[in-house]
């Protein structure tokens, strides 16, 4: 057998290979990350802020290692849930992209930007269907770099700069004048940030390969805390014969976040939080492993079969200490592990044809496995002051087995998934895509749901002359409606007799009628081109959630508190509208814009009757309002009292180059979003104060109720209802490439020096620190949700292309 | 989805002798044809289905996971040990039924003020504020755990008669089946008690509006089929006869006690006099029991961990007096007396009595009483009431009331029964001075109702707590 094949052979392998890669990113939004302006902080969404209409990246917090927000049109009955986030691809293999809640450390940090190519936002309806009830809130498809042709190129990029806090005013953080001695030590300006990365690649007739290795550091400002990440990576491709080859892609990232008692602990901790933080450890530890295996088999006639592994694996732990100086006499001590997997595995069978010169087809016919299985384990325990011995003594002593918690939780998940697309190019002129999909979910009594899709992309140039192109589309997706309920649950109700006996009773009962949550998607869209110089883009969405499920409260004679059931609809709808302006182009200097711009707006369109009676009964005062509203009591009377979600939200950015010198600043904005901040003085035990709210005459009449730790009820007092839009200098950067050396040295391609700064100027009027801190738009008194605050950094880094 | 195959198969089987039948018709030549086309598009055909009907089979089978952090219904109660957990929960529904918030207590003896429970809603209820704004007095006041009992009761009745023959042993049958339907009985006993008129929560009339006399009447057809099964004495994991078990486990003597009681209460002096001395003979004095609730964790609720830890449940001194006149032998024998209050002694804090052993004896003296047993009934009470200073031969018909009452009264102080004594005996307003007798008619001496009891039930607060 050859194992090395022609080179023509090799070359029309490549080509239509790639050809399919090439209408996979046709139509959405592809960017390229070596042209954009990237990010000191670590994780891919941030260089992704301000750049996609309708992409939202909120940077709630400046804790290093922290996931900024995501969200594509994304909806969700509950506003702090995950589930709006979008789904994550690498190299079209899915992901685990959500930080667990052991460590909080975002997976999209185990990646550098130096190893991607590109970065497709997927949006419309006709290829979010062929993802089916996997992509609900969009999907994102992060393409790596491979190989280019040659030998051996070698790329190296670093960077080191500081992070720093402007006018950090310790009243006016979420804080808000709590612990302030303590956080004065803490918030400390001139935490350093670095990054060095290190990429080997080259390309033949033998296929490609590229491997190469990076660290990021990251100290944040909080003093003795920080996050770091060190990954290895290899993408290959190898030619095995003519007509097959194998693609290996790995990524392997050892992650780390150390963590601070004062400043980055709830206000429910114990005073007094100043003291010698000498023995106290909060040590966050992750493994990310994302790891494929792809074969492609190219028959004749156009048909190629392509069967792909992916691996994606992350495991977490964390152990914190709090020693008794901090706790008032008490040591506290926890451990926590959480491993999640997700396994992958997609054969598909495409076939281009060609009927004619002008009708041509690309079908893809395939099958889809998806395994998940997460495994929690945690202890914990709390010891009061023992007396004698040091701290170090307590550490020793403390951990006592038999005043631990203990818990132990597990989820195991499968989808198998069959798959048709069929895309018909008539011409240049029409693009016609049809999508088929059947996802079958283990957590359903009825397990399979078909989600079917057409979309229609029309350039009306060559027909009728006028530079507009228009495109329609409408179909459906889905969201995986948790837990599995389908076959109801038994529930542990106590211990009897001398703890020997377990009693044992129905929890709910099997609900046969559990499905996904169905989300119909219309598009509509229309771009005019103005020659080379401009692009506008306009397009609409309207997203219709139905049938979630909730809990339905039974009458206290049937002996079970709930059984579920299905119901209720949401409406997501949108405006994006894109510039892009080219306005210069010239050999010495140019100049190019990008303008965009979305206006949402979400609607609780109808709720299940009885609603007082379901576990949805907190939206009650919803009805025809936005799912984003934020509602408390006024007396007696819930009041829709501001909305979460801003009006409009985008970017604006500039890149300009002279010469040798390019400089790219990024504007982000976002207008019309309320925050609630809850008040630190007025909250109380609703039976003490016999049910009435006092209205303190500082702050406003509204409360909000909640249940404390032990079942009791509060009302919690909101301070001030605030303005939350801001517009933000988000990341701007100036490069100096200097030709002259890399025309004297021959093996030097490029090389660059750059000054890069994120977060640099925000204008508010917010009274906090950052209008993007509190992620449920409620700024709670427990500081849940609410993040610490975003330093701004700047830093200086040098690029080397060999 | 087996079945939607089987349809469609059907269907084909269908337009495939249809289409047999035309080309008969046809000339010969065309019909060979067509037949053979048919003969390979069958089996075809119903090898695709096959696989098909494999394929989707085993995409079913791989597509249900068991989960391991929960536990389903289906295929759990497969032993005899899984069944007997069923059981258990019904006793742990009724622990957090009477033990949460001190409910047997604030239900009996919190109530009419003998004792004082160490809490500070106690006051609200020896008040009869019931329905002011506390979360305590709003669970109190909530019927939801007794009804919990009764759905476990008839969960487990249905679990005993669908489980496998061979999994349970006739003893394990009857037991299991006994103590569920005792269990259901106790519970609607208790519900008639607090609030008066309740809901049937059985499936043949679920919700239906049943007056007290109609729930007790129900709760004596469970407790009748229940006594009939149950053994005096219950065995324990290796088969071998245990008191501790029986103690906290329904058994024959705990539910002929409760039968009594119920009886006694629709009126029934007769029937309750029949039941005990057919019941309790000389030959059974060996195997009786008495019955509590064990004690140990509730994994969902705030249960004190220990509900009768010392001095928790006390009288002040001159209610102690008052009960307990100078020269009673069992003031010293029932409490620790310091300061200016007595305290309940505990001989055991692992359980929580509600049938103690000395109440059959006085359940004898009522029946025999209400009965027209006089002699009779004045022997039961004087043989109960050892070391009182009062000489109960010299007791009339008309006299015999009050002394039963008091003794009931310094004997079963703790097992929360004489709020409902107080009732069945008609001597609310007497010893209950917020109350007078017209606001005992309006239904003052029963508990009212939660929000969440009332919602969803067509029900309404009873006249008084309105």
């Amino acid at each position: 057998m050859r194992l090395l094949p022609k080179p023509a052979g090799k070359t029309i392998f490549f080509l239509l290979v790639t050809y399919s890669i090439t209408i996979s990113l046709w139509a959405q939004d592809s960017l390229r990350v070596d042209s954009m302006i990237l990010s000191n902080r670590g994780g891919i969404e941030n260089i992704l802020q301000g750049n996609v209409a309708g992409l939202r990246v909120k940077s709630w917090s400046g804790t290093t290692g922290a996931q900024s927000t995501l969200n594509l049109r994304g909806l969700s009955l509950d506003p702090t849930d995950q589930s709006t986030m979008p789904l994550i691809l690498i190299n079209g293999i899915p992901m685990i992209a959500n930080p667990s809640n052991i460590t909080g450390i975002n997976p999209l940090t185990y990646f550098s930007p130096e190893q991607i190519e590109s970065i497709v936002v997927i949006k419309d309806i006709d290829r979010l269907a062929a993802f089916g009830v996997l992509a609900p809130n969009g999907a994102i498809n992060i393409i790596m770099k491979e190989g280019k042709p040659g030998s051996i190129h070698v790329r190296a990029n670093a960077y080191a700069g500081v992070n720093f806090l402007q006018n950090m005013d310790y009243k006016r953080d979420a804080f808000y004048n709590f612990n302030t001695t303590a956080r004065r030590e803490v918030y400390e300006n001139g935490g350093m940030i670095n990054d060095e990365s290190l990429l080997v690649d080259g390309a033949g007739t033998y296929g490609s390969y590229l491997f190469g290795l990076s660290n990021h550091q990251d100290k944040g400002i909080i003093n003795g805390s920080g996050f770091g990440r060190q990954n290895l990576f290899l993408n290959a491709k190898y030619n095995i014969t003519d007509h097959f080859s194998a693609h290996f892609y790995n990524n392997m990232t050892l992650a780390k976040r150390n963590g601070r008692y004062a400043g980055e602990y709830d206000r429910d901790m114990t005073l007094p939080v100043v003291g010698s933080e000498e023995f106290f450890m909060d040590k966050n530890r992750n493994l990310g492993l994302m790891s494929s295996m792809g074969l492609t088999y190219l028959l004749n006639h156009g048909i190629t079969l392509r069967s792909v592994a992916g691996l994606s694996y992350e495991g977490a732990s964390r152990d914190l200490y709090v020693p008794s100086n901090l706790l008032d006499g008490n040591i506290y001590a926890s451990s926590a592990a959480y491993k999640r997997q997700l396994l992958t595995w997609n054969t598909s069978a495409n076939w281009l044809h060609e009927f004619s010169d002008v009708l041509k087809m690309d079908m893809t016919l395939g099958g889809e496995f998806r395994s998940i299985d997460d495994r929690l384990t945690s202890v914990n325990g709390k010891r009061s002051f023992e007396n004698g011995g040091s701290n170090f003594v307590k550490v020793v002593t403390g951990y006592n087995a038999n005043q631990t918690i203990a818990l132990s939780n597990h989820n195991i998940e499968k989808l198998l998934s069959f798959y048709g697309n069929w895309n018909f190019k008539y011409k240049n002129d029409l693009n016609l895509n049809l999508v088929v999909r059947a996802d079958g979910s283990s957590l359903y009594d009825r397990k399979w749901t078909l989600y079917p899709a057409l979309g229609a992309h029309y350039d009306l140039k060559n027909s009728l002359s006028i530079p507009v192109k228009i495109k329609a589309g409408i179909g459906k997706t889905g969201v995986l409606n948790r837990p599995e309920v389908y076959r109801g649950q038994l529930d542990a109700y106590g211990d009897y007799y001398g703890g020997n006996y377990l009693g044992i009773g129905g929890l709910y009962p099997a609900f046969s009628g559990a499905k996904s949550i169905d989300v119909t998607q219309i598009d509509a869209g229309l771009t005019i081109v103005l020659g080379s110089t401009l692009n506008i883009s306009v397009e609409y969405f309207n997203k219709n959630y139905s049938d979630f499920i909730y809990q339905r409260y039974q009458p206290n004679i049937s002996g079970i508190d709930y059984k579920y059931e299905t119901g209720g609809k949401l409406r997501l709808s949108g405006v994006e509208i894109t510039l892009d302006g080219n306005w210069i182009h010239s050999t010495h200097f140019s100049w190019s814009s990008n303008l965009n711009i979305a206006f949402y707006q979400s609607k609780v369109k109808s709720l299940p009757g009885d609603i007082e009676n379901t576990s949805l009964s907190h939206l009650d005062a919803f009805t025809n309002a936005p799912v984003t509203s934020i509602v408390a009591w006024q007396g007696s009377i819930e009041k829709k009292i501001g909305n979460n979600a801003p009006k409009a939200f985008g970017g604006l950015s500039n890149t300009l180059r002279y010469r040798n010198i390019s400089a790219a600043f990024i504007f982000t904005y976002a207008w019309g979003a309320d925050i609630a901040t809850e008040s630190f003085n007025s909250r109380y035990d609703a039976q003490s104060i016999n049910y009435d709210f006092p209205v303190k005459s500082a702050e406003t009449p509204y409360y909000f109720i909640d249940k404390s730790t032990d079942g009791r009820t509060i009302y919690q007092g909101i301070r001030t209802i605030e303005d939350g839009s801001f517009v933000r200098l988000s990341r701007a950067s100036v490069s100096w490439h200097f030709n002259g050396i890399s025309k004297k040295v021959e093996a030097l391609s490029d090389l660059e020096i750059f000054v890069r700064g994120d977060n640099l100027l925000t204008l508010s009027r917010y009274s906090g620190i950052n209008p993007e801190e509190n992620i449920t738009g409620i700024r709670r008194y427990d500081l849940m949700y609410t993040g610490t605050p975003l330093p701004t950094s700047v830093a200086l880094g040098i690029k080397v292309v060999f | 989805m087996m079945l939607f195959q089987m349809n469609n198969m059907i269907n084909w089987m269908k337009h495939w002798k249809l289409f047999v039948r035309e080309s008969r018709n046809d000339r010969g030549r065309k019909l060979t044809f067509h037949i053979t086309y048919h003969k390979s598009y069958f089996s075809r055909f119903t090898s695709g289905v096959l696989l098909a009907i494999v394929l989707l089979s085993s995409c079913r089978k791989s597509l249900t996971v068991e989960q391991e952090n929960k536990t389903i219904e289906e295929g759990y109660y497969h032993s005899a040990q899984r069944i007997q957990q069923a059981v258990i929960g019904g006793y742990v529904d009724m622990r957090r039924a009477l033990l949460a918030n001190y409910a047997w207590m604030m239900y009996g003896e919190a109530r009419t003020g003998d004792l004082k429970v160490a809490v500070t809603y106690q006051q609200k209820v020896a008040r009869q504020q019931l329905t002011d704004v506390d979360e305590n007095l709003a669970q109190l006041s909530d019927w939801g755990y007794f009804y919990d009992v009764i759905k476990d009761a008839n969960d487990v009745l249905d679990i005993v008669d669908n489980a496998a023959e061979d999994i349970l042993s006739t003893y394990q049958k009857n037991t299991y089946r006994g103590e569920a339907l005792a269990l259901k009985s106790m519970s609607y006993f208790y519900l008639a008690r607090i609030w008066g008129t309740v809901a049937s929560a059985e499936k043949n009339n679920f919700g239906a509006h049943l007056t007290k006399e109609e729930v007790v009447k129900q709760a004596i057809v469970y407790a009748t089929e229940s006594k009939r099964l149950l053994p005096w004495m219950l065995l324990n994991d290796d088969g071998i006869e245990s008191a501790a078990l029986t103690a906290v486990r329904f058994n024959k003597t705990a539910v002929t006690s409760l039968l009594a009681q119920e009886t006694l209460w629709i009126g029934n002096g007769q029937g309750a006099y029949d039941i005990l001395t057919n019941t309790f003979t000389s030959n059974t004095a060996d195997s009786l029991s008495a019955f509590g609730l064990a004690i140990g964790e509730d994994r969902r609720t705030e249960i004190p961990q220990a509900p009768l830890s010392a001095s928790v449940l006390s009288m002040p001194l001159a209610t102690f007096n008052a009960i307990y006149p100078d020269g009673d032998a069992r003031r010293s024998g029932m409490f620790n007396i310091s300061g200016n209050s007595a305290t309940l002694i505990i001989p055991d804090a692992s359980k929580v009595d509600l049938l103690k052993l000395q109440e059959i004896s006085l359940l004898f003296a009522e029946a025999a009483w209400r009965s027209n047993h006089l002699n009779e009934a004045k022997e039961w009470l004087i043989n109960a009431s050892n070391g009182a200073i009062e000489d109960y031969s010299t007791l009339t018909d008309e006299t015999f009331g009050d002394a039963l009452l008091r003794e009931r009264q310094r004997q079963l102080v703790g097992t929360g029964q004489r709020m409902f004594d107080l009732i069945r005996f008609d001597k609310v307003s007497t010893y209950i001075p917020a109350f007078t007798e017209a606001d005992v008619a309006k239904g003052a001496a029963y508990w009212p109702l939660s929000a969440s009891s009332l919602k969803g039930n067509g029900w309404s607060q009873n006249e008084y707590w309105k």
